[in-house]
């Protein structure tokens, strides 16, 4: 018997073996990497110098870091709930046969396909304050609409719309699964007890999609406090550091001053925060989620 | 997809790999006799057909050299040849702007190269020395001058003058002619009564947040200092230069002859197109944008010198230089490559064809005669500036770092959220805080 299992574990190591590596070659050496990297001062071309936790304290004290930061929090609480309700309700309007709800459905998942950074370039000019379709639509209904991209109040809610157009359509998508997950018999025998439309979303809808809620805000939070593409092309992190969110500045730190120390740093941060978060929400979801509907 | 953030990891991950394997092979020189292969690197597509031709006729010369030409997108190029230079696999000559130079020349990356420096551009050879040595050879250099559209001139029935001339209280005829040009919806120009700024139809000039053909020419025309020396510290928020910044923003705020930053800020701003447009008469540009703007202009294109300011007329030339990597395995034929490519054979071809000016002195009228052939254009307008005073980029460390904030804090100057001397003051703080 003792044989056979272990012939069964060689079997299995050869099995995850290939995804295994992957993983470890991509995902777990560099984070081991940067972390060594954050104990170092290099400047790329010369050879990395030991300073401890130096990159650390200079870190405590450097306002513009956690200026990043609080811009990255503004701007995954721009981006997250306002994409989460869109997709829930488009999911909801989707889920029902309609004459060409494939195509609907296609449609909304169109922006989720496109480069970034073409998107960003696309928006660009929808934002042009003259000449640009939104301004000019606007026009069209008697509003001077603003500078979006610089103007520091409209610059991060600018490049957060972009990044829920973005979105929006492929979170559907799970909501949808999710939604063709519900057995109908609970929507029936509800209707029978005489629930109301609100009630049966409230108290069936909304707990059973729990396990797709989860999925898709922590994968959502995760995406949104790593944005760098769009903001990357359409403000520099800019106007007066309004959209520097911390995945921009670890970019400049790392590619532009070639501070490699200080980015990974910064990194280290950033998967600080984003661990916090994510820990915090399986909690809270945790005890709120059941996944077996029979 | 790969997150930026797992994609950043993962390059330095490959790259510190690459750094092992890099110390882990030995250095074969081959043996006299055998072919060798230079790798050759530059970021330019168009370019790279004039530079095929160049290294043809280089490897008929020299029959035991390969020359491989790699072509590396501008916005890639920097942080390959970085990597490649940590991984110690960097071409063995490639080409090298000034505002790079300086990291990669005091890490020790390239290799001094000797070089004629009276045969040269002297802008261009001394913004490539560093400690009294020449690190590179001169390749080319492109200059910044003032591009005008003819069809508006000849609507507002305004002759382009001889020479334009400003000063910071607003006197000269380079203001005047701005005027003339700019034009609201009902054709009343700034100063006339009821000229109204929101209804602005055509602008005489652009003035917008670009350093290297817009407000360094104006602090460099007023007498002012970008850097008090190469390799040293930034002095622009000196007086003559805050006078020049106030003046470049005045021409958006005050006078209304150039259209609101709002429009014309980097990333997003649209000055060239804005140009191409035809919506601005004059716009200041390196001769490098000419097969960018030309082509596709609908309206006829000429070029003039830059205005002159109080200190007389100083234009930006950026040259750039063909680098030797320090660690090349093959030293002797990449010098020999890079001392080649500064002779008249290359240069001359370079010119002819139209590409660039080519660093080495008197072969211009090439590249004048090419713009005039194939596009009925006059472009001596740079040559006659590029005899006179240059000046090049800031030649010092941690550029690349300061740029962003550098541009950052100028976008709010000319929105007129800061003060020019307020913005300078920042922007000379950071940058100094960049030099090593």
């Amino acid at each position: 018997m003792t044989g056979r299992r272990r012939l069964g574990d060689w079997y299995a190591y050869l099995f995850i073996g290939p995804s295994l590596l992957g993983v470890v070659a991509f995902l777990l050496l560099p984070v081991v990497i940067v972390f060594a990297l954050s104990l170092f001062r290099w400047e790329l071309l010369s050879a990395p110098v030991f300073v401890g936790l130096d990159n650390y304290t200079r870190l405590a004290g450097d306002g513009e870091a956690w200026h990043s930061l609080w811009v990255t929090i503004l701007y995954v609480l721009l981006c997250i709930p306002l994409q989460t309700v869109l997709a829930l309700a488009l999911a909801l309007m989707l889920d029902r046969r309609i004459k060409g709800v494939r195509i609907l459905r296609s449609l909304f998942v169109i922006p989720w396909m496109a480069t970034p950074i073409v998107m960003g370039l696309v928006w660009d000019w929808i934002f042009d304050p003259r000449d640009g379709a939104l301004n000019r639509a606007l026009d069209l209904v008697g509003v001077t609409g603003p500078d979006w991209l610089s103007d520091p109040a409209w610059a991060l809610p600018a490049v957060a719309l972009v990044n829920v157009w973005q979105h929006t359509g492929y979170t559907m998508l799970f909501f949808l699964a999710g939604l063709q997950g519900i057995p109908k018999e609970l929507y029936d025998a509800s209707s029978t007890d005489g629930a109301t439309p609100a009630q049966r979303f409230w108290k069936i809808t909304l707990p059973l999609l729990n396990p797709t809620m989860f999925f898709v805000t922590v994968t959502n939070l995760i995406g949104a406090f790593q944005a760098f593409d769009t903001i990357f092309v359409m403000t520099d992190g800019g106007p007066g550091g309004g959209t520097d969110v911390i995945n921009f500045r670890i970019f400049g730190t790392a590619f532009r001053e070639f501070d490699f120390g200080y980015a990974s740093t910064l990194s280290m941060l950033l998967f600080a925060v984003i661990l916090l978060v994510t820990l915090a929400q399986v909690r809270f979801f945790g005890r709120r989620t059941t996944y077996d509907l029979s | 997809m790969l997150t930026p953030r797992i994609r950043w990891a993962a390059s330095v991950a490959g790259a510190a790999v690459l750094t092992l394997t890099a110390c882990g092979s030995g250095g074969s020189d081959g043996a006299p006799g055998e072919k060798v292969t230079l790798t050759y690197r530059l970021w330019d597509e168009q370019q790279k057909a004039g530079y095929e031709k160049v290294m043809a006729a280089f490897e008929k010369a020299n029959p035991s050299i390969d020359v491989k030409i790699e072509l590396l997108p501008y916005d890639q190029y920097w942080t390959k040849l970085t990597a490649d230079a940590v991984a110690g696999t960097a071409p063995d000559v490639f080409w090298m702007s000034p505002t790079q130079f300086p990291e990669y020349v005091t890490k020790g990356v390239l290799s001094p190269v000797p070089v004629d420096a009276t045969k040269y551009h002297k802008t261009v050879t001394e913004a490539f020395t560093y400690q009294g040595k020449q690190y590179g050879m001169p390749k080319d250099w492109g200059v910044v001058g003032l591009l005008y559209n003819k069809d508006l001139f000849k609507k507002a029935g305004v002759e382009m003058p001889d020479t334009l001339t400003w000063k910071p209280d607003g006197s000269g005829t380079f203001l005047e002619t701005a005027r003339k040009l700019t034009a609201d919806a009902a054709g009343k120009h700034p100063g006339d009564p009821g000229f109204d700024p929101a209804t602005i139809k055509t602008y005489g000039f652009l003035s917008w947040n670009h350093y290297q053909t817009q407000w360094m020419n104006f602090v460099s025309s007023n007498g002012g200092k970008l850097l008090d020396q190469p390799f040293g510290k930034y002095t622009f928020n000196d007086d003559a230069s805050v006078q020049a910044l106030q003046f470049a923003v005045d021409l958006v705020n005050k006078h209304h002859v150039s259209p609101p930053a709002t429009r014309t800020n980097p990333p997003t701003g649209k000055a060239t197109d804005m140009f191409k447009a035809g919506e601005v008469a004059m716009f200041p540009a390196n001769n490098a944008l000419l097969p960018f703007v030309v082509p596709d202009a609908a309206f006829e294109v000429g070029v003039a010198p830059m205005p002159e300011g109080p200190a007389g007329r100083a234009v930006n030339l950026n040259g750039l230089a063909e680098a030797v990597y320090a660690k090349s395995k093959h030293p002797e034929q990449a010098q020999k490559l890079a001392a080649y490519l500064g002779t008249e054979e290359p240069q001359k071809l370079m010119a002819d064809e139209g590409y660039v000016f080519p660093a080495l002195n008197g072969l211009t009228q090439g590249y004048v005669d090419h713009w005039a052939k194939t596009a009925k254009l006059d472009v001596s307008a740079f040559v006659k500036e590029a005899e006179g005073t240059t000046f090049p980029m800031p030649v010092t460390t941690g550029f690349t770092g300061f740029e962003p904030k550098l541009n950052q804090i100028f976008n709010e100057m000319y929105l007129g959220r800061l003060t020019p001397k307020q913005a300078a003051d920042q922007a000379v703080t950071e940058g100094n805080a960049t030099v090593k």
